[in-house]
């Protein structure tokens, strides 16, 4: 083992790891390419620029790590490039960037991404992560503002709140509040780890500072109607509390709360409730309510084994399939062998991840590398969960292949924290 | 060069060249994951977070076993291949898809067919002629009218007990086809009866007074079934309203059938006095009138009335006048008792299947318990309304010695009596005197001699225009084969625009052989 390290070291393997994500995804372009000029000849080249960048800018990307000494987990930094190189064939064949350079909005996401990642991992790499402990305050403030001008500036579309430009900000409050409770938490290791008979008891005034806390940012979800962001934040905090604690019984916790909020906010939301009626019953409203989910069903469906092939699928018979529901195009076109090794690269992500953080040398950076992979691994679940029907729709994006600037942007900021972090000397 | 790879691509090797890409793509993204998987990983310190790594990982793949419960085994859940079969329209789930069946007419004449291989593709021969029976399936618009109810049976969907057979076939990948519903319409009728319409506002309802059947169930204007969109949005005309079934109009002098009937049943055969300036209800009434009095006041003449009368003149000329006093005669229970006999307020179902039935509009007969609302609506004016379709119906019941059958549109629904409206006798009465209106009366017209025709006319005051144009008949008087019902919106008098339809519809309809026997046209 330790020889195979000394010939190949970290950004060596990693480079390998790409030159094969790159084959992988060369060929899907192909693929899509052979469909779309088989249905018409003329095609605006200007698509193609994405997967240019991302050729030519992963490289760089590496020169940079090597450049800075990086020493990480290759496995990790390979698994996000090749979901990276994924999506961004999936957004071709969705024709995502159809529009070229008249939409530089569309065709900017993946390289500003890429600068994320690399200033992600050279912000935490070395164990010079320890330093961003110091911003925890600072954190939890910006996530408390960027929640509060989407509630004074935002503009409800589909669901969803975004500001001006179409950019959802509601992406950033994620990594931020992750970064405020590593460093809360980590202070108070302690007082949170206390457990009689397996069950967390924290002193009072630990719990009632946290929950203070955590209240503002939760009560900010709940006027902004962001329910998938709520669930979100609640399975990020349960995750961190597991962490530090190292108890079962914050996950047992976890658990009882989600189903107690989940029977609860059906309360509450009347958009909710219509979702959980359609995750329970959608062939009561096959034709309303329940189409999109059932469209996103029909679509694995005629995918099959083996999938329709890249680019030979019908998937816009899915409503807003790029970005909520593009695991259903995934499936379709590449089938549940497809899927299986997509879900496989995303386990190996967080499986990295996680471990990653149990190397890492102070508990704040452990906890943030926790509390970022899980975000990750909450999200992605969520995601494939929806799309399923294996839980309700949250509305949640799929980390990395979704459509969506700002969640791929700072999902690339998010893994180059966690690579940085997997870097610990 | 990409030329050449557009003529690789577009040729015979095409589908090929893509399924081995598809095979190349899914070999290096295993060969990618697969490496990433045992890519060396950094040393690990003192904890791992075994748990949470075997919790992520357990999740997902929790969740592909239940994506493969839809994306292999679908096809074991009954509702969701009955969602695939009618809105998952992706050529590569051929097996799921079936050939929508055919809509058929009496003789077997395709009405609506499939178009091969286009799933929302349909054929109808008739167009808008027959637009507003048949309904439309379009992939935008949806389904309506007989594509809709029958749209199990067509797209073989209708599982019920053939949930098994369905599951197996579909696993052996053999698309199954959809039945054909074979409907009563004739198509050279619908089309005959669309075109005397001229594109002018109206109705024609063509049955068969024992059976029920419907020849023809015309709506005018039509639309073409394969683009609605313009029909849907025209306010004005509308062509998108199905006039012989959801039209409701004031049924004019056609009412007068009904009144008659009463009043025979009654044993009233009275005579009246029929003054040229009508007939006063009440105190504060305006007086009922004949039309003459109209046209003669319309050249500066003063119309003398038609004097004492009895009730077969009176029909044979369409007398308001003796009308409103019979009604009157008759008295609200009578009165109100035929209405629900009739089921005017009724919707009538004129089809039944597996997808919901078919009805027209129920038609409108107000409890009356005063003279002069009785008087009003005696003469088929006032708040009454009825669909063209329900005007059939009662004229079919005379013409079927009082049994007024039920509608229908599909071969497969049994014969059956709506209700039985009037006695032997008084309906041989009623045939009668109808067969006078045609003799001698307002629809001499209509005397087709050989065809022996019995009819009525109708004009309805109507808001916004002109009358509306009313006839309704039924012949040979011996033995009547077929009923037509002739409505033409603000078509002014029912002699005039109406009556003339039927006429040319009863002349065809001979000709077609649904008006008299072989050997009565060949002595």
């Amino acid at each position: 083992m330790s020889r195979k390290n000394q010939i190949l070291t970290p950004v060596g393997a990693a480079t390998g790891l790409f030159v094969l994500a790159a084959l992988a995804v060369f060929c899907a372009c192909i693929s899509i390419l052979g469909v779309k000029l088989g249905n018409a000849p003329v095609m605006p080249w200007e698509q193609l620029i994405p997967l240019g960048a991302y050729l030519a800018g992963v490289p760089l990307a590496l020169v940079w790590l090597k450049l800075s000494g990086w020493k990480g987990d290759a496995g990790l930094v390979g698994a996000v490039f090749l979901l990276c190189g994924i999506g961004l064939a999936i957004q071709f064949r969705m024709g995502s960037f159809a529009q070229g350079l008249a939409k530089p909005s569309a065709l900017m996401p993946f390289p500003l991404g890429l600068a994320a990642f690399v200033i992600g991992a050279t912000l935490t790499g070395k164990g010079r992560g320890s330093w961003l402990a110091g911003a925890g305050w600072l954190a939890y403030l910006a996530a408390l503002g960027v929640l509060a001008a989407m509630l004074l500036l935002g503009q409800r579309y589909r669901g969803g709140i975004y500001l001006p430009g179409n950019m959802n900000p509601s992406e950033i409050v994620k990594p931020l509040l992750v970064l405020f409770l590593a460093a809360y938490l980590s202070r108070r290791q302690k007082a949170f780890s206390e457990t009689q008979n397996g069950i967390p008891v924290p002193p009072l005034h630990a719990l009632l500072g946290l929950v203070l806390l955590w209240s503002v940012p939760m009560l900010l979800t709940i006027a902004l109607k962001d329910l998938g962001l709520m669930v979100l934040l609640n399975a990020i905090l349960i995750v961190m509390l597991f962490a530090i604690a190292r108890s079962t019984g914050y996950l047992a916790l976890g658990l009882a709360a989600v189903a107690a909020a989940g029977f609860g906010v059906r309360f509450i939301s009347a958009h909710a409730q219509a979702r959980f009626d359609v995750w329970l019953n959608p062939f009561a409203d096959p034709t309303g309510k329940g189409w999109q989910i059932l469209q996103a069903l029909s679509a694995m469906y005629s995918g099959g084994l083996w999938g329709a092939g890249l680019g030979s699928g019908v998937p816009q018979s899915v409503p807003i399939v790029s970005s909520d529901f593009v695991y259903a195009a995934v499936a379709e076109e590449i089938g549940l062998i497809g899927c299986v090794l997509l879900l496989m690269v995303y386990a190996a992500l967080f499986s990295r991840g996680f471990r990653a953080a149990g190397a890492a040398r102070t508990p704040f950076e452990r906890l943030l590398c926790v509390g970022l992979t899980g975000a990750l691994g909450v999200q992605t679940i969520l995601n494939v969960a929806g799309v399923t029907k294996a839980l309700p729709m949250t509305g949640i994006t799929l980390p990395l292949i979704s459509h969506g600037g700002s969640s791929l942007i700072t999902t690339l900021l998010v893994a180059g924290l966690i690579a940085g972090i997997s870097d610990r000397k | 060069m990409l030329e050449h790879l557009m003529e690789l691509l577009n040729g015979e090797l095409g589908p090929d060249l893509l399924r081995a890409m598809k095979v190349i793509f899914l070999a290096f993204l295993t060969v990618a994951a697969l490496a990433i998987l045992f890519a060396p990983a950094v040393k690990p310190g003192k904890t791992s977070y075994g748990l949470l790594r075997v919790i992520f990982t357990a999740s997902l793949a929790a969740m592909l076993c239940y994506q493969a419960t839809w994306q292999l085994l679908g096809f074991t859940k009954p509702d969701f291949v009955k969602f695939m079969r009618r809105y998952n329209k992706r050529p590569n789930a051929s097996e799921i898809q079936v050939t929508r069946g055919p809509l058929l007419d009496r003789r077997g004449m395709v009405l609506a067919a499939p178009v091969p291989g286009d799933m929302w593709g349909r054929r109808y021969p008739l167009g808008e002629a027959a637009v507003h029976p048949l309904g439309y399936y379009h992939s935008k618009y949806g389904i309506t009218a007989v594509e809709r109810v029958c749209d199990p049976t067509l797209s073989g969907y209708a599982l019920d007990q053939r949930d098994e057979a369905l599951g197996k076939a579909i696993f052996a990948q053999r698309a199954s086809e959809g039945e054909a519903v074979t409907l009563t319409l004739d198509l050279r009728l619908q089309q005959k009866a669309y075109d005397l319409l001229e594109g002018r506002k109206g109705a024609v309802v063509v049955m068969r007074p024992r059976s029920g059947e419907l020849l023809a169930l015309v709506s005018s204007p039509g639309f073409d079934p394969l683009a609605p969109e313009a029909a849907i949005a025209d306010e004005e005309s509308t062509p998108a309203f199905n006039r012989a079934v959801q039209g409701r109009y004031p049924p004019g002098s056609t009412f007068k059938i009904l009144i008659a009937g009463t009043a025979i049943d009654k044993g009233l055969a009275p005579v009246y006095s029929c003054p040229g300036m009508g007939y006063v209800a009440g105190p504060n009434t305006p007086p009922i009138r004949d039309s003459e009095y109209y046209a003669y006041a319309r050249q500066g003449a003063a119309w003398p009335g038609w004097g004492r009368m009895n009730l077969k003149d009176a029909m044979a000329h369409s007398s308001n006048v003796y009308f409103a006093q019979l009604g009157i005669a008759c008295g609200p229970d009578a009165f109100n008792d035929m209405m629900a006999r009739a089921r005017i307020n009724a919707p009538l179902t004129y089809l039944k299947a597996a997808g919901g039935d078919l009805q027209c509009a129920g038609g409108n007969a107000p409890e009356v318990s005063k003279k002069r609302a009785l008087a009003l609506l005696s003469i088929g004016q006032g708040e009454v309304l009825v669909t063209p379709l329900h005007v059939a119906c009662f004229t079919a019941a005379v013409a079927a010695d009082g049994r007024m059958m039920r509608p229908r549109l599909s071969k497969k629904t049994p014969v059956a009596e709506e209700s039985r409206l009037f006695s032997d006798a008084t309906a041989a009465q009623l045939k009668l005197m109808l067969r006078d209106v045609v003799v001698r009366g307002t629809g001499k017209g209509a005397n087709v001699p050989e065809l022996a025709v019995c009819g009525k006319t109708g004009t309805a005051q109507a808001p916004g225009g002109d009358d509306h144009a009313w006839f309704t008949c039924f012949a040979p008087y011996r033995h009547p084969n077929i009923v037509v019902t002739v409505l033409i919106e603000h078509g002014g008098y029912g002699a005039k625009s109406a009556l003339p339809v039927a006429r040319e519809l009863l002349v065809e309809a001979d000709r077609l052989g649904y008006v008299r026997r072989a050997e009565e046209v060949h002595p």
